[in-house]
């Protein structure tokens, strides 16, 4: 079997309420970027909760290399958006949990200290006695992206993790993540959700878009601009502009049809 | 309890409808933020109700002189009978905590660790809050003739009665924490692949913490009503024994100097846990 996240035919709804996804068929092979992108009730966020086995779909299938999701996995971090890290552990020991977990056999001194790395590794070298509420919300997504980091998982996703945080920071911690991402070898396979156009252009390699009401994809669009990317180059260059043209009119059309159907 | 004189903090269980607390809330935040007494100021207008009672208790004591043995005895004489009574009040503190310790000490415990899995489990919740809801009304203080006729001591029928009074408020907290765990912790526990023994005591136990420790200080409460109860009915030693003895020979200035012994032995342990809670959760907003 492929090395690929795959969902076939996936309906989701809560008992007997209105349908929230409908019909999802989607390839996600390993070690690529996808942004899910849509609109608030397009059930974004439920389709990653069924990637992570944190829930489960009506109807259709959801594997990963072949193996059905049927529950949470060590195959498969993920970092929310609300800061989930535990606030009654120091930073360092909410990573030394995960490590403990992801390599049962390493001993306490070996956690502490490659969760110390994971730590250096997202610029978090002097919170590393910290507590959750100390940091700021930028330094608390950051330490969300070390503990699914130190989960070592070859599948990572992600529930608008910078969504909270203000421009300066979000912007910075999209550099981290794909500065983390691109010098991992294997890459890791990444589904980032985002309501975010230019956040979506910026990480992805392909981009998803969902309806609304109920979810369903109406977009499939590679996102080809090199790695390595430049910021500023990259949102002034033409080609994006076209690409978030077309993307936002998908949206405005979705919105359109919606009011349509009310 | 200082938590019943000021706002609760955050997260506390609050009895009642949260809605109605609202309006209140935000109605006095704007009043609050506009007077902000000095630290002395508040140290004078916490001191009011003490010095109003103060002189009150001087003027009885002067003007309601009830023959020799007044009813009220004068704050002096009180003084002078707690300071006579002070090693004999000690013994009888030392002999209440060995009851008070191993009672709360067990009801701790075994609430803590109930409260935890029975909170955690709608399985264990179907099984035993039918029951906990009819058990746990139930004033324990009936019962504690009948402790004290079936077991073999009066010591351990005491510490059996503590036990009751202060376990029903410490496990029903931690099982409404428990139960209250928010949902992404869960979620992150399930992530991260925590185990059963972890996810209880590594999330569930410290994110209920806060409901501890509000059941923690009901259960202190109840157990020093329990306990004096208990000591009145059949000690020879220990606190509600002491102020139950000099009542009986109408001694009242020990009697009076009992009360206020114990009041502050109580008020000492309260805030000890308060220390404790404050310390333990530094991490809570």
């Amino acid at each position: 079997m492929a090395a690929e996240l795959r969902l076939e035919g996936v309906d989701f709804s809560y008992e007997d309420a209105t349908p929230i996804l409908e019909k999802i068929d989607l390839t996600v092979p390993a070690g690529q970027f996808v942004c899910l992108l849509g609109s608030s009730g397009s059930g974004k966020s439920t389709l990653l909760r069924l990637l992570a086995g944190l829930q489960f779909p009506r109807h259709g299938r959801l594997s990963w290399n072949g193996q059905p999701i049927t529950g949470p996995s060590l195959d498969r971090g993920v970092v929310f958006q609300d800061y989930a890290l535990f606030p009654w552990m120091s930073v360092v020991d909410n990573i030394a949990i995960a490590i403990g977990k992801a390599q049962p056999k390493a001993r306490k001194a070996e956690r502490r200290e490659q969760a110390e790395a994971c730590l250096v590794k997202v610029g978090l070298e002097n919170a590393i006695g910290q507590y959750p509420f100390e940091l700021s919300g930028g330094m608390r997504q950051r330490a969300a992206i070390a503990r699914a980091l130190a989960l070592r998982s070859p599948v990572l996703l992600m529930d608008e993790p910078f969504g909270a945080l203000d421009p300066t920071n979000r912007a910075r911690l999209q550099d981290l993540l794909l500065e983390i991402w691109e010098t991992e070898v294997p890459r890791k396979t990444i589904v980032f959700v985002t309501h975010d156009i230019d956040e979506a252009l910026y990480l992805g390699d392909r981009i998803v878009v969902l309806g609304s009401t109920p979810g369903r994809l109406i977009a499939d669009l590679p996102v080809g601009f090199p790695r390595h990317r430049e910021r500023r180059a990259l949102f002034d260059s033409a080609e994006f502009h076209a690409l978030r043209e077309s993307i936002a009119e998908t949206l405005a059309a979705d919105t359109l049809r919606q009011l349509v159907a009310a | 309890m200082s938590e019943t004189l000021t706002a609760p903090p955050r997260g506390t269980p609050v009895a009642g409808v949260p809605g109605d607390r609202q309006p209140e809330r935000t109605a006095s935040a704007p009043r609050q933020a506009a007077f902000v007494p000095s630290a002395l100021l508040a140290i004078l207008q916490g001191s009011i109700v003490w010095i109003v009672l103060l002189a009150l208790w001087f003027i009885a004591a002067k003007y309601f002189p009830l023959g020799d043995n007044p009813l009220i005895p004068s704050p002096q004489r009180t003084a002078l009978a707690l300071q006579e009574s002070l090693p004999e009040l000690w013994e009888g503190t030392l002999s209440s905590l060995s009851i008070l310790i191993p009672g709360l000490l067990l009801a701790t415990l075994l609430g803590i660790v109930s409260g935890i899995y029975v909170g955690s489990s709608p399985l264990l919740q179907r099984i035993f809050f039918p029951f906990a809801r009819v058990a746990a009304p139930v004033p324990p203080t009936v019962y504690v003739p009948y402790a004290i006729a079936v077991l073999p001591t009066f010591k351990l029928s005491a510490i059996f009665v503590v036990f009751i009074g202060a376990f029903w408020p410490i496990f029903q907290n931690t099982a409404a924490g428990a139960h209250a765990l928010e949902s992404r912790y869960r979620d992150n526990a399930r992530i991260l692949g925590l185990n059963s023994h972890e996810f209880h005591w590594k999330v569930v136990f410290p994110a209920a913490l806060p409901h501890i420790f509000s059941g923690m200080a009901v259960g202190l409460g109840f157990a020093f009503i329990l306990l004096t109860v208990a000591e009145l009915f059949g000690a020879n030693a220990g606190l509600g024994r002491f102020v139950q003895y000099y009542a009986d020979f109408a001694d009242y200035p020990k009697m009076v100097a009992g009360i206020l012994y114990t009041g502050v032995v109580t008020y000492l342990a309260m805030s000890g846990l308060e220390a404790i809670k404050r310390r333990a959760l530094f991490w809570h907003r």
